[in-house]
């Protein structure tokens, strides 16, 4: 795009724009220092009771990490929540912009309704989610699950049943992202193609497949973006639901680098272990906005 | 051109039409095809819904009727968790230990207030740079800012906490609110540049032309044209600061923190207060669900920066 700016004083206008960032840049350094002291700390051993043992110990707390039995659980935990969590949640998303799209009535009254779960705290949404997975008898979950022959579930109480319940909980808050990123990708959708198929007698499924998805593609991969980076982070929902238990089952890179730090204060090896998960999470952004970038550009011809 | 609404064209078969169930007659296609639509319908409204309702059902019960096999429906009301949460009072065996909610409350209007006021500060000519001027390093600063938005909260919150022990911000609302800038910063900056950019150049050029400088084109030409576009970045920042938890679990003591933190205080080892916790949840969605009403338009918006309007 073509940007006009003010032009009679060319000299001062060189500079002006930097003037104008100056005070979000000024900003910027309140994250760029704790940052690089981070990146410092997790080459050194630095323990919060002993600062005395304070030294530059290299990439020590990065090859004890991948030397710890837990970390490798914790990794295989973040990458594998991920892709489940994202394709389960991009699949019922793209069905649920789908239908909400369709000509429904009351859509809009549902489109409202699904901005409830998205816009809470995420840690409220795991306090009610907790509340009604209670495993005493009081729980309406295991109430409601009794009338479809579901046995009591002890949801938080075993380690495969605390996974679910975090994805339940995560996909409760986030459909509704998904759903109205493609629904507005949808509504985005240019009408000429559909007409032309219909000419050519092709059906509503030869319509999604061959017209619809690879048109949406660009908005799919933007809300595959988001959700992967926060389902790597994924933390608050963990926190307050599992605290990474039962038996480390749902201790991912975030939680276990939060009980490095302030549980057993060994500062160095936590910001190392943060610093493995923004490596993770900067190598996933570069691939998917790439491919952003590619899909959007061949969307648009 | 039709007058049929967009997809019922592109979706749903009409009559007439071939449609996937061919095989029966057309009325009980018909049927068959609402019957799903309306089962659908609710299953889809009861997941997003429920939830909300048996937790106001639950905030309303008092402590035999939350922890009664089967769960009740029907039971009497009462106020005594909220009255527990507002005012500590003892009402029926409730337990006052957490009369500090409403302090929680006002820490998380003082800090997510004072940090959409300074990053909106911040942004608006930074955003005023980046949506009208080309410059060079141009691209990468606002994809520096886009960044931060990805990065995971440890790499600064573990050294933020050092720092902070040691310079006497921690459990500061002055701290939290510098902290809570950072996740801000980002969204403001992106979102007041997707606004600017939507201001047409002809009337900058018109301004321009008429003697205004740059200060007068952002203050009489570009900021009155998107007030609307800035009131909607104030609230979806504020709701985004309210919604943090991970920032104040670390840097916030118990003088400091805010209603994402103190409901998960109603949490202890040797029991859970689940009704004053489900009162707790209550009001703190409470804001949020009405902010979003007001904003409704904007969320997707706001919650991709920009890129999906």
């Amino acid at each position: 795009m073509h940007t006009t700016a003010v032009r009679r004083r060319p000299r001062r206008r060189r500079f002006l724009p930097y003037l104008l960032l100056a005070p979000a840049l000024i900003l910027l350094v309140g994250m760029v220092y704790p940052f690089s002291l981070g990146l410092y700390y997790s080459l050194t051993d630095y323990w919060l009771q002993f600062p005395s043992r304070f030294r530059f110990i290299w990439l020590d707390n990065y090859i004890r990490l991948f030397n710890t039995p837990l970390f490798g659980r914790a990794l295989e935990f973040t990458t594998g929540y991920t892709l489940v969590a994202v394709t389960i949640q991009v699949g019922l998303g793209l069905a649920v912009a789908l239908f909400l799209h369709a000509h429904i009535p009351g859509r809009k009254v549902m489109r409202a309704l699904m901005l409830m779960p998205l816009m809470i705290p995420p840690v409220i949404a795991a306090l009610m989610w907790k509340i009604m997975m209670d495993s005493t008898g009081a729980g309406i979950l295991n109430y409601a699950l009794s009338f479809v022959g579901v046995g009591p579930v002890n949801w938080l109480g075993y380690p495969r049943g605390a996974m679910i319940s975090v994805l339940v909980i995560d996909t409760w808050g986030n459909l509704p992202f998904i759903s109205l990123v493609l629904l507005g990708g949808l509504q985005a959708l240019p009408n000429e193609p559909y007409e032309a198929a219909r000419v050519d007698g092709a059906g509503p499924a030869a319509m999604l497949r061959y017209i619809t998805l690879p048109l949406l593609l660009p908005f799919i991969i933007l809300a595959v973006t988001f959700r992967v980076m926060d389902s790597l982070r994924i933390f608050d929902l963990i926190y307050a639901t599992t605290a990474g238990g039962p038996d480390d089952a749902t201790t991912n890179l975030s939680i276990m680098s939060y009980r490095y730090a302030f549980q057993w204060y060994q500062m160095g090896t936590g910001v190392a272990e943060a610093i493995v998960l923004l490596a993770m999470v900067v190598a996933s952004s570069y691939v998917l906005l790439r491919l952003w970038h590619r899909t959007a550009e061949s969307a648009a011809q | 051109m039709t007058s049929l609404p967009l997809l019922q064209r592109r979706y749903a078969p009409q009559r007439g039409q071939r449609s996937t169930i061919t095989a029966l007659p057309l009325s009980r296609r018909h049927y068959l095809r609402n019957a799903a639509i309306v089962v659908a319908a609710v299953i889809l409204i009861v997941w997003t819904v429920f939830p909300f309702v048996w937790i106001l059902m639950t905030s309303l019960k008092n402590s035999a009727d939350i922890i009664s096999a089967p769960p009740k429906f029907i039971f009497r009301p009462t106020m005594g968790n909220y009255a527990a949460l507002f005012f500590g009072t003892h009402r029926g065996g409730y337990s006052t230990t957490r009369p500090d909610f409403p302090l929680f409350f006002v820490n998380s209007v003082i800090i997510s207030t004072g940090a959409v006021v300074l990053s909106v500060l911040a942004s608006i000519p930074a955003a005023y740079a980046l949506a009208r001027f080309s410059f060079p390093l141009k691209n990468s600063l606002g994809f520096i800012f886009m960044s931060f938005r990805f990065v995971p909260f440890l790499a600064f919150v573990i050294p933020l906490y050092l720092l902070y022990q040691r310079v006497g911000l921690y459990n500061t609302h002055v701290g939290l609110i510098l902290a809570y800038q950072l996740i801000t910063l980002p969204f403001t900056i992106w979102m007041l540049r997707s606004f600017f950019m939507e201001v047409p150049l002809e009337i900058q050029e018109a301004a321009q032309i008429d003697g205004c400088s740059w200060v007068g084109i952002l203050t009489r030409v570009i900021l009155p044209l998107s007030m609307p576009g800035i009131a909607v970045t104030v609230i979806l920042g504020f709701m985004f600061c309210w919604n943090a938890f991970n920032y104040p679990l670390m840097l916030a003591g118990r003088e400091t923190f805010p209603v994402t933190v103190g409901a998960i205080q109603f949490i202890s080892y040797d029991q859970v207060l689940w009704g004053q916790m489900a009162a707790a949840t209550i009001v703190s969605a409470l804001p949020q669900l009405l902010l979003s009403l007001m904003v409704q338009k904007y969320i997707v918006r706001g919650l991709t920066m920009g890129a999906v309007r």
